[in-house]
């Protein structure tokens, strides 16, 4: 099946239901816009959408050379089937994938929900492939199915919110949606987001390198639907969906977020967890939920500040609470959080990325590693709002020594301090974690750790065995002093985290832990594409996602190994205080993490897939790269 | 239900007869749209804008600023008039009023002349271009007949939007403005709607129009929208014959057909 193009020029097998048909590729080089027919059923089948689509396709595409920020390097992002149907919860999803700048050498990747998801298929495609590199400022502009490249100089410079309001403008359709990076992206902050809907991110550096391509935004409008297979049935299996949803509201954005939910919250650089005063005055501001399309689960949320310094500030957010940790982290509590949150967000900067850098040049501070001297007059103090401000607008325009320094992350800002500075470091392969303190939590602490060898997971590491699965599955034991259960529960819950998300579907819409939470995405796959999809498919198709991000990585010189050794030391030192003190899954390691790619069909130091792994999931086409012995 | 209407408008009954009513909670209300892309998809429609009426957008959620971004929000869409205007003045009986609530046009007998277009009190009815007929929010009935909910009250994600009968969404309706202060809106305008609202601030805030509690209110049709459909080809012929059959079956119609202020 895999004889013949990728992007056939007449396709031969039925298009299934769910697809717009087409890809756009973008060469920023030439300008030139050319559209692609989806590949064939068979392909489609395999790897569905989203990121094993995307991956699929840069595997074939990408040259082992590139450079993460030479016009060589290319952005795929693909939606999936369920994107934009408005019948079930979640369908809101695209994946951007390309070769981090972080890294430098595995997948890169990059998520993200709202409305810009739907509205790209409404202009009539599934995906785009961006490559090349402009000489000047473009956005694309995408209007019902024609593609068109646009000056982007009066918008560069200026903020997500500021070039989404004017680019909406400018193409003069109230409907359209954007999605753009910010200063950030355009300096290339590597860790720089793509922003879209206001309320929305792709974090992890899709943004740096649009940045690299001179590609500000994406402006998306259309009135196409994606085709539906079995309507009734979609609509029936959507709405058992939508009733395992845990639906979000709005005193919980009242709280100190997420760190509420782990017990846990990272205080002056992860030294110490606990939850004080920190969401003080939160209950005073006014709170609009603000749902991505057609979903019920309730995560984007806008504020407006009511109370304290920064008064009358409106911020625009979705569920993870991270940029809240982001702030914690460096001592700052209460309203003031907020403010600097929008702000982040609104230049472009991936929230972990800026706070384990800071906070190592804070701490650095505190010990008296550095002083005014070093920062020209600015006082790296915990919990100083005016510097961390500054610091910020510093960071995504590049300016001075700290500028570049935050810019291009924690591990540079440790090995310039020196001293003992890299061993207060929190990252995974020079990339930061999601920023809450996973330290207590043994799936999650895995789940950043391995990442099957990318740099950010996607989902996974749950601490409770899905329902849906019993009928397959037997957990080993899931205790906090015993490693046994937990990396299996990681092999699986990437498995079907993964699933959820090559269909098109967002992640945090899927309520693994609930009856019929995993059997109705699987469901509602088979209803929109004609195809058979059940739960076994499903898994097969996550693992299937995961294997092809180690072997991007694999091909670039990444082993397994790397996954433990290379991890910032505060990341796994015990739990200082509160409810787990003197936790850490340190003493687990490395073994856990050889357990997690030895279960998983991989070889425990290399990380290279096994010859049977790749047979089991019609990945032969790259034994070039499977571990032989 | 026939005797209440004499043979006003075409009137029908699509279950058991018992009006139901939507229930718009304008204070529990975030400005999302689910709603109005839910009719969309219900009805396949195309995703045309979501900020203005067409025949593929039956609801309008205002103010026309981005999801989420106003602290107040309106509904706009049919009411379901008891006394339905459109329905009246349709002259070739395309618009029924049924018993359980819906108004429902039919696009088979619609010859295009838009006289409900004009005489809507809220201005809901929009022509599609290519197909030249009127169109409108159905209230699902076809849902409705299967005593399913209109799929945008299915969708609300924060069930602002309700639905069932209409003595136990009236209380409803009453017992959450007390609640919260507030005060209703559709009960009485037009005679009576079978959407009612409530509302934390006064209509005017949230840009809902002041109708008189009329039956069938006053309105105008332009003089020349009516001279047109009889010296020109439009309507096609068999419509003009039909609508020349119904004015004289039923001349009563022709008041607020052509002397509309007269209702
Ligand atoms: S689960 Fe949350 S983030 Fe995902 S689509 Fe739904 S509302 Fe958006
Ligand atoms: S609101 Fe307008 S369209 Fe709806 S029933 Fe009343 S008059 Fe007819
Ligand atoms: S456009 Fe004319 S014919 Fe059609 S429903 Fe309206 S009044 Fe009746
Ligand atoms: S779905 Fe509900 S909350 Fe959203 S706009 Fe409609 S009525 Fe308001």
């Amino acid at each position: 099946m895999l004889n013949g193009e990728l992007f056939p020029a007449r396709r031969t097998t039925r298009l299934p239901g769910g697809y717009m048909g087409r890809i756009l590729r973008v060469d920023l080089t030439t300008g030139k816009l050319t559209d692609e027919n989806l590949p064939e059923e068979p392909v489609l089948r395999k790897f569905v959408g989203g990121q094993s689509l995307a991956l699929y396709i840069l595997l074939k595409e990408l040259p082992r050379d590139a450079a993460p920020y030479g016009p060589e390097n290319k952005v795929v992002m693909m939606t999936g089937p369920i994107t934009g149907t408005g019948f079930t919860p979640g369908g809101t999803k695209v994946t951007a994938v390309y070769l981090s700048p972080l890294t430098e050498y595995t997948l890169g990747r990059g998520a993200s929900s709202g409305f810009w998801p739907v509205y790209l298929k409404a202009a009539g495609y599934d995906g785009l492939i961006v490559q090349g590199a402009s000489q000047r400022p473009v956005y694309l502009f995408i209007n019902e199915g024609n593609a068109e490249l646009r000056d982007a100089s009066r918008v560069w410079g200026k903020g997500a919110r500021e070039t989404e309001d004017l680019l909406r403008a400018e193409v003069g359709i109230a409907d359209a949606r954007v999605m753009t990076i910010g200063p950030a992206g355009e300096n290339l902050v590597r860790a720089a987001m793509l922003c879209n809907d206001y309320n929305h991110n792709a974090a992890h550096s899709a943004g740096a390198v649009f940045g690299s391509k001179k590609l500000k935004a994406i402006v998306v409008y259309g009135t196409k639907r994606p085709p539906l297979h079995d309507k009734a049935k979609l609509i029936e299996a959507g709405l058992r969906w939508r009733k395992t949803l845990v639906v979000r509201n709005v005193d919980e954005k009242k709280t100190a977020g997420h760190a509420e939910d782990l017990h846990a919250l990272p205080n002056l650089n992860y030294r110490s967890s606990l939850i004080e005063d920190h969401a003080r005055g939160f209950d005073q501001n006014r709170i609009t939920l603000r749902p991505c399309f057609q979903c019920q689960r309730l995560c984007p949320w806008d504020v407006e500040v009511m109370e304290g310094p920064k008064k009358g500030a409106v911020g625009h957010f979705n569920a993870g609470s991270e940029w809240l940790d982001t702030f914690f982290n460096l001592g700052v509590k209460g309203n003031e959080v907020l403010y600097l949150a929008e702000k982040i967000n609104d230049l472009g900067i991936e929230c972990s990325h800026f706070s384990c850098g800071a906070a190592v040049a804070f701490e650095a501070w505190e010990k008296g590693l550095i002083g005014p001297s070093d920062t020209d007059g600015l006082a790296f103090e915990w919990g100083n709002v005016a510097t961390i401000d500054r610091l910020l607008d510093m960071t995504a325009r590049r300016e001075g020594k700290w500028g570049e320094l935050l810019a291009e992350g924690p591990t540079q800002v440790a090995s310039v301090i020196g001293g003992d500075a890299p061993k207060w470091l929190v990252h995974t392969k020079k990339g930061t974690p999601a920023l809450h303190d996973w330290r207590p939590h043994f799936g999650q602490m895995l789940r950043e750790i391995v990442a099957s060898g990318g740099m950010k997971p996607q989902g996974g590491g749950s601490a409770k065995p899905p329902p849906d699965l019993a009928y397959r599955e037997k957990w080993g034991p899931l205790d906090r002093d015993d490693p046994t259960g937990w990396p299996w529960s990681q092999v699986l819950s990437e498995q079907y985290r993964q699933f959820c998300g090559v269909t098109g579907g967002c992640w945090f819409a899927q309520m693994h832990m609930k009856p019929d939470g995993l059997k109705s995405v699987a469901d509602s796959l088979s209803a929109t594409t004609g195809w058979n999809f059940d739960l076994d498919e499903g898994m097969i198709a996550g693992h299937r996602s995961m294997i092809l991000q180690t072997i991007f990585g694999t091909q670039r010189g990444w082993v397994a190994d790397h996954d433990w050794q290379q991890v910032g030391q505060r990341f796994l030192e015990p739990i200082p205080d509160g409810k787990f003190k003197g936790f850490t899954i340190g003493k687990w390691m490395p073994q856990m993490v050889f357990d997690y790619y030895r279960l998983s069909g991989r070889h425990e130091r290399t990380g290279r897939p096994f010859m049977d792994t790749l047979q089991k999931l019609g990945l032969e086409e790259f034994s070039e790269w499977a571990q032989l012995d | 239900m026939s005797e209440k209407y004499g043979n006003l408008i075409p009137t029908g009954r699509l279950l058991d007869g018992k009006p139901r009513t939507i229930l718009f909670d304008a204070t529990k209300c975030i400005g999302c749209r689910q709603c109005v892309h839910a009719c969309k998809d219900w009805h396949d429609h195309p995703r045309t804008s979501v900020y203005e009426f067409s025949s593929s957008n039956w609801i309008q959620m205002d103010p026309p600023v981005l999801e989420g971004l106003s602290p107040l929000w309106a509904r706009n869409s049919c009411m379901h008039c008891e006394y339905p205007m459109c329905a009246a003045v349709c002259p070739v009986e395309a618009i029924t009023k049924y018993d359980e609530g819906p108004v429902v046009i039919d696009p088979v007998k619609c010859i295009g002349c838009e006289y409900c277009v004009y005489a809507c009190p809220w201005g809901v009815i929009s022509k599609d271009e290519v197909t030249q007929k009127a169109s409108k929010c159905t209230m699902c009935a076809p849902r409705v007949s299967e005593e399913k909910s209109p799929f945008c009250v299915v969708a609300c994600p924060v069930g602002a939007l309700d639905f069932g009968l209409e003595e136990d969404m009236t209380a409803k309706a009453h017992a959450r403005a007390s609640e919260v202060g507030g005060e209703t809106y559709g009960e009485n305008e037009a005679g009576g709607t079978q959407v009612v609202m409530v509302l934390k601030e006064g209509k005017a805030a949230y840009g809902l129009k002041f109708i008189l509690p009329t039956k069938y209110p006053a309105h105008k049709i332009p003089l020349g929208l009516m001279l047109k459909d009889l010296f020109t080809p439009r309507c096609g012929i068999p419509g003009k014959l039909r609508a020349l059959y119904l004015a004289v079956v039923h001349p009563k119609r022709l008041l607020y057909r052509y002397w509309p202020r007269r209702a």
